[in-house]
């Protein structure tokens, strides 16, 4: 714990130099409503990691390239059901939580019973997804706005603090104590840690393996659906963009591409200094291929940086 | 699969089996079959390299770019986009071999870069490439078209590797590391090397897309990273590394490419053919595991 906790106090001091830095480029990035409006960015971010987190702590070489089509999914078929109202927001919401749980799952069975890998399996459910939602969008035509206490969770703040920022700690602190204090935590971290003496041990590891794809589905469905309030209306290819982003913020976070090592504090430190790097980048005046350019080098660096950090711990 | 899928597409489309039919088909596939094969040989050795499809981009820029920028011929241009392709495969090859990070996150940080130098090169598509590489690549040597040859060369060479120290080295690299380095193996130096040879692949594969478009897109090659991740899967080669061969992903490809063919000439409306691609994909992927675990067993 203490090695996550470093991990994560270097890449939030790190962030906080960016933003002081980025005050003298551009100032005014420190004010209040731009910390907020990174957190709140920064916040969808994390919760896309967070399900790469308990896929990758699992172990067998396991990623989820499909929670961007997931979170579309939560996204559009939320707004649909919706219908821009609040009246049957709870049940919308618990639809999507379990329409995700139940794509991760398939999922989670082609990897733990096919044997197929990870990385295959969910990128190909992602593209059924994905196709889906096309064949979904250009029939129907469904609603796409947000309701207002979607827009309201996702988008506005409660005393200064921006709601899905809240959300985002309360969802955290569970997921940590989730992984660190039940048992079932620390079957998915010993079964990454080494799947045969969890075999061994006793521990079904089909069903933790699958359990993480399914988390996984939830915790993306949702995201996508807070995500429509935050955007103000659903669009195909809604999420497409967190899925490599979501995997590199928990491998910089210390989450172990082996499986079994990692914390999500240090996931959700790299969320925050990903989100301030990029948005930095946005706000200097250089071509979109320096900024490309620039997260690229600054990304093996972070690399380089971690493998210090994991190497002296 | 492969004859399945095959045979699907000469029902659907009965001229496919005429000369010219096959020859533009086999001008299609040649991107992605030579695409995939350099993916191929990267996860042989237990890595992956998701700056395929970017790298693809850079050099098609590069392409487009380099003769009007620098005035050259081209042969020049071809000479100087070569030594882009090697520098690029040298440096994923450094960064995951010698510095030991992460090829799935490191190539994700490269082809950052290499999209950026795309689009340095070119920010908006356009330009234009010397017309002769297309009439070289839609002509044919005794009857066999330049594409193909060009996907035989590709093949030979590999045949050529097998035999060589080298190839069987990366097979042993990518099966079990730890062994290989006790047999004496410079587990870095191979792997350093076969980042270089993969990109060269990538190199002949960006000729061959450019030689079709004839001009410069920095999102041109952006699919191939994907796909080509796709048809080393169903062509059969172990993730995991040390398992399957570069035939295998050139099967995977043109299987991809003629699924895409089916999609297309079966009349699907525009709308569901990603969800039927996905769907394929899922049936060719659960026949692969079912049968390989069955060999296995």
């Amino acid at each position: 714990m203490s090695a996550a906790l470093r991990t994560g106090g270097v890449l939030l001091a790190l962030s906080v130099i960016l933003m002081v830095l980025g005050n003298f480029v551009t100032p005014g990035f420190l004010s209040f409503t731009q910390v907020s409006t990174q957190l709140k960015i920064s916040a969808f971010l994390g919760l896309f990691a967070l399900c790469q987190t308990f896929v990758l702590l699992a172990g067998g070489e396991g990623v989820d390239l499909s929670v961007g089509a997931i979170g579309s999914l939560g996204g559009i078929v939320g707004a649909a059901l919706l219908q821009g109202k609040d009246s049957a927001f709870l049940a919308v919401a618990a639809l999507m939580g379990t329409a995700g749980a139940a794509v991760g799952t398939i999922s989670g069975l082609g990897v733990a019973l096919l044997g197929v890998p990870p990385l295959v399996m969910t990128l190909a459910i992602a593209s059924i997804v994905n196709g889906g939602l096309i064949i979904f969008e250009s029939i129907a035509q469904p609603p796409i706005a947000a309701s207002p206490f979607l827009a309201q969770l996702a988008g506005r703040a409660t005393w200064g603090a921006p709601n899905i920022v809240l959300l985002w700690i309360v969802v955290g602190l569970a997921a940590l104590w989730f992984l660190s204090a039940t048992a079932w935590g620390r079957k998915i971290r010993s079964t990454g840690a080494n799947a045969r003496v969890a075999l061994l041990s006793g521990t079904h590891i089909t069903l933790v393996k699958v359990s993480v794809y399914a988390i996984s589905g939830l915790v993306a469905a949702l995201s996508g659906f807070c995500l429509i309030g935050y955007v103000g209306a659903a669009f195909l290819g809604l999420g497409d963009a967190y899925v490599l982003p979501s995997i590199v913020v928990a491998v910089i976070g210390g989450m172990s591409l082996a499986g079994g090592r990692g914390s999500y504090v240090g996931v959700a430190a790299a969320a925050i200094l990903i989100t301030v790097l990029t948005s930095l980048l946005a706000t200097i005046q250089i071509g979109e291929a320096g900024r490309q350019i620039i997260f690229g080098c600054i990304l093996i660096g972070f690399l380089l940086l971690n493998r210090r950090l994991e190497r002296a711990a | 699969m492969l004859v399945v899928v095959f045979a699907m597409n000469v029902a659907l489309q009965p001229d496919l089996i005429t000369r010219a039919s096959l020859s533009s088909n086999v001008a299609t596939f040649a991107p992605t079959v030579l695409v995939s094969a350099a993916q191929a040989i990267i996860v042989l050795m237990g890595e992956l390299d998701l700056s395929v499809g970017a790298g693809v981009s850079m050099l098609n820029c590069a392409l487009s770019t380099l003769p009007e920028l620098a005035g050259w011929g081209l042969v020049p241009t071809l000479a100087a986009t070569f030594g882009i392709a090697l520098a690029a495969g040298a440096t994923n090859g450094a960064l995951v071999a010698y510095l030991g990070l992460p090829s799935l996150i490191v190539t994700f940080a490269t082809s950052a870069i290499w999209f950026g130098v795309a689009l340095a090169f070119r920010p908006q598509p356009g330009g234009s490439i010397d017309p002769a590489l297309n009439e070289l690549y839609a002509a044919s040597i005794a009857g066999v078209p330049i594409a193909l040859i060009l996907i035989l060369i590709a093949i030979g060479l590999w045949s050529i590797l097998q035999r060589h120290p080298l190839g069987r080295q990366l097979l042993a690299v990518g099966g079990n590391p730890t062994a290989a380095f006790h047999a004496g193996i410079d587990v870095r130096w191979v792997k350093f090397r076969g980042h270089c040879i993969a990109w060269c692949f990538v190199y002949l594969g960006s000729l061959a897309i450019s030689a079709q478009t004839l001009s410069g897109d920095s999102r041109l090659g952006l699919p191939y990273t994907l796909t080509s991740v796709a048809a080393v899967v169903i062509g059969g080669i172990s993730l995991a590394g040390g398992r399957g061969s570069v035939w295998g992903a050139a099967f995977g490809a043109i299987a991809l490419g003629l699924v895409a063919n089916v999609i297309y000439f079966a009349g699907i409306p525009s709308i569901y053919q990603e969800f039927f691609k996905g769907i394929v994909i899922c049936i060719a992927l659960s026949f692969t595991f079912i049968l390989g675990r069955r060999t296995i067993e």
